[in-house]
């Protein structure tokens, strides 16, 4: 596995992109300029319990803020270049690029993208960012939990009308290299995808929206590093091989993984009630990791410049089997058991209710309140409280 | 107490009345080859779902300033939008790199200026303004 860099990857792509919308502005040419900005607190009802969305203290804390700027300029006539820039207080406001692409529109309809994308994951994916176009402080966390969220490469975007229907097609092709912390110690794993491909389409009218999306990719993740008590995953996959089992000691590692994620979504808004719904699957094979299966369901009914909504999120993983293929003996039973317990450790189980206002203070500026009520089967239960101002500029 | 009701109700009155007196007229150059819309055709051109007029001239939609009382009437009859969740609208789009909003034109005068200047325009203003140098397509009583 080769080492990766992409803090170097990442500016350079910006910086590629910055040039391309320098060089029309010095010209003084024409360009768009647009933001979005969140500021959000929040605490949780027990120390004592899991951590949840971002929140561990029962004293009241506002490090949940976000700026987003976005930046576009035609490079000609067809060809639009656009950057999108954000900076989080969770990575200490450090300046990411979530959106940075060449769009070139083929036709009427149909565009063509190149360079960094926001993948389209989810029904929220594409605005993921910008809490001011949706209901909640941020999507249901059950669902939206996918630790990568963009993609570098190519897509092709079209939206036509069916008959009396709107429909948008987007198919695209790329990989990314990222350091994820998978299970929240601090500590980053390294982690790529290649040959990452997806489809993700809709069908709507006036109110409804319907969607459903398609992906697949090898996955890379090191994993090794990560600490299983007394040693590692690293230091498993090693006495497994060792003693014979390298079947097994591949199904601990993720590396060159085929994994799968599918998504169907609903999307209501006649004005006065908005509804949501989205099921999600994410399956890998020969990994650590369970397959994934998760939804939400959401109402809400707006009075004025109120929105109240309710929100029912759950996960039910199911672990995988690392210890598939070891004969059942006493002298085995130590290590099938301990492979099962890592298997296990890896797949949650969680119902979350979740209830929370908007209230559009003016056009432009929304101040939503939430309580995330969470009720995990293994970690115990937890309460969160939480507020945002979210504006877009 | 009976006059500041009395008051209230006058005042609800002619709140109601002048509300209900301001027609809006959505309007376009006077060479269109066309002489009314629908309300969603209208509609589906200030949602950025459709980029063309019916006769397939490509069309350019431009709003009246953020605040002004026409823009509210035209965004909640049309679009079935109010101002905010007009703007959360857009703003779906706009950070996607998937639309533009209309842009902001200004006034009544304003955009009926560039309604006779520029055929692929469409745009609406306070009915009372309306004049020869534009062609109304559609009104909104």
């Amino acid at each position: 596995m080769s080492k990766i860099n992409p803090i170097h990857k990442k500016h350079s792509l910006v910086m590629a992109i910055a040039c391309c919308l320098a060089a029309p502005l010095a010209q003084a040419g024409d360009f768009n300029f647009s933001g979005f900005l969140s500021v959000g607190g929040g605490m949780v009802d027990d120390e004592n319990g899991p951590a949840y969305g971002g929140y561990d203290e029962e004293d009241f804390t506002v490090d949940n803020n976000l700026l987003g700027v976005q930046i576009s300029s035609n490079v000609s006539d067809k060809v639009t270049a656009t950057v999108q820039l954000t900076a989080r207080s969770e990575n200490d406001y450090e300046v990411d690029a979530e959106w940075a692409y060449l769009s070139w529109q083929a036709t009427e309809n149909s565009k063509i993208r190149a360079g960094r994308l926001r993948t389209p994951f989810y029904m929220y994916s594409d605005f993921l960012d910008v809490g001011y176009a949706y209901a909640w402080i941020s999507p249901p966390q059950e669902v939206y939990y996918l630790p990568f969220n963009n993609v570098n490469g190519v897509d092709f975007y079209t939206a036509n009308t069916l008959g009396i229907f709107d429909t948008t097609f987007q198919a695209y092709f790329g990989g990314f290299d990222d350091e994820l912390d998978l299970n929240n110690d601090g500590f980053a794993e390294e982690a790529k995808t290649r040959n990452q491909m997806g489809v993700a389409g809709t069908l709507g009218k006036d109110w409804w929206t319907l969607r459903a999306a398609y992906h697949k990719a090898d996955l890379w993740v090191d994993v090794t590093g990560v600490s299983l008590g007394a040693n590692t995953i690293g230091d498993f996959a090693g006495i497994l091989t060792s003693l014979g089992f390298g079947a097994n000691a591949n199904n601990l590692l993720v590396e060159e993984d085929s994994v799968t994620f599918a998504e169907v979504g609903l999307n209501i808004d006649t004005g006065r009630f908005v509804a949501a719904a989205e099921y999600v699957e994410f399956e890998a094979d020969d990994a650590l990791f369970s397959k994934n299966k998760r939804g939400y369901v959401m109402g809400g009914v707006r009075f004025g410049e109120w929105l109240v909504h309710l929100t029912a999120s759950q996960s039910k993983d199911e672990a995988s089997h690392p210890e598939a293929g070891i004969p059942v003996a006493p002298q085995t039973a130590p290590l099938i058991g301990a492979l099962q317990a890592v298997a296990a450790s890896q797949a949650i189980e969680r119902d979350v209710i979740t209830v929370g206002t908007r209230w559009d203070v003016t056009s432009g500026t929304a101040l939503k309140f939430q309580i995330d009520d969470i009720d995990d089967e293994n970690q115990g239960d937890q309460k969160v409280f939480s507020v945002a101002l979210q504006t877009v500029f | 107490m009976k006059k500041s009701i009395r008051l209230l109700a006058a005042t609800i009155m002619l709140g109601v009345a002048s509300f209900t007196w301001a027609e809006v007229a959505v309007i376009v150059h006077p060479s269109a080859g066309f002489d009314s819309l629908t309300e969603e055709e209208v509609s589906r051109l200030f949602l950025g779902k459709s980029k063309s007029f019916p006769a397939g001239a490509s069309a350019v939609p431009v709003n009246q300033n953020e605040g002004s009382a026409t823009r509210d009437k035209f965004n909640e009859t049309v679009c079935k939008k109010n101002a905010s969740q007009y703007k959360a609208y857009w703003s779906q789009l706009v950070f996607t790199g998937k639309g533009t909003p209309p842009k902001d034109a200004g006034d009544d005068a304003a955009v009926k200026a560039l309604g006779a200047a520029n055929p692929n325009m469409i745009g609406y203003i306070d009915s009372s303004a309306v004049d020869a140098s534009v062609k109304v397509v559609y009104k909104i009583p």
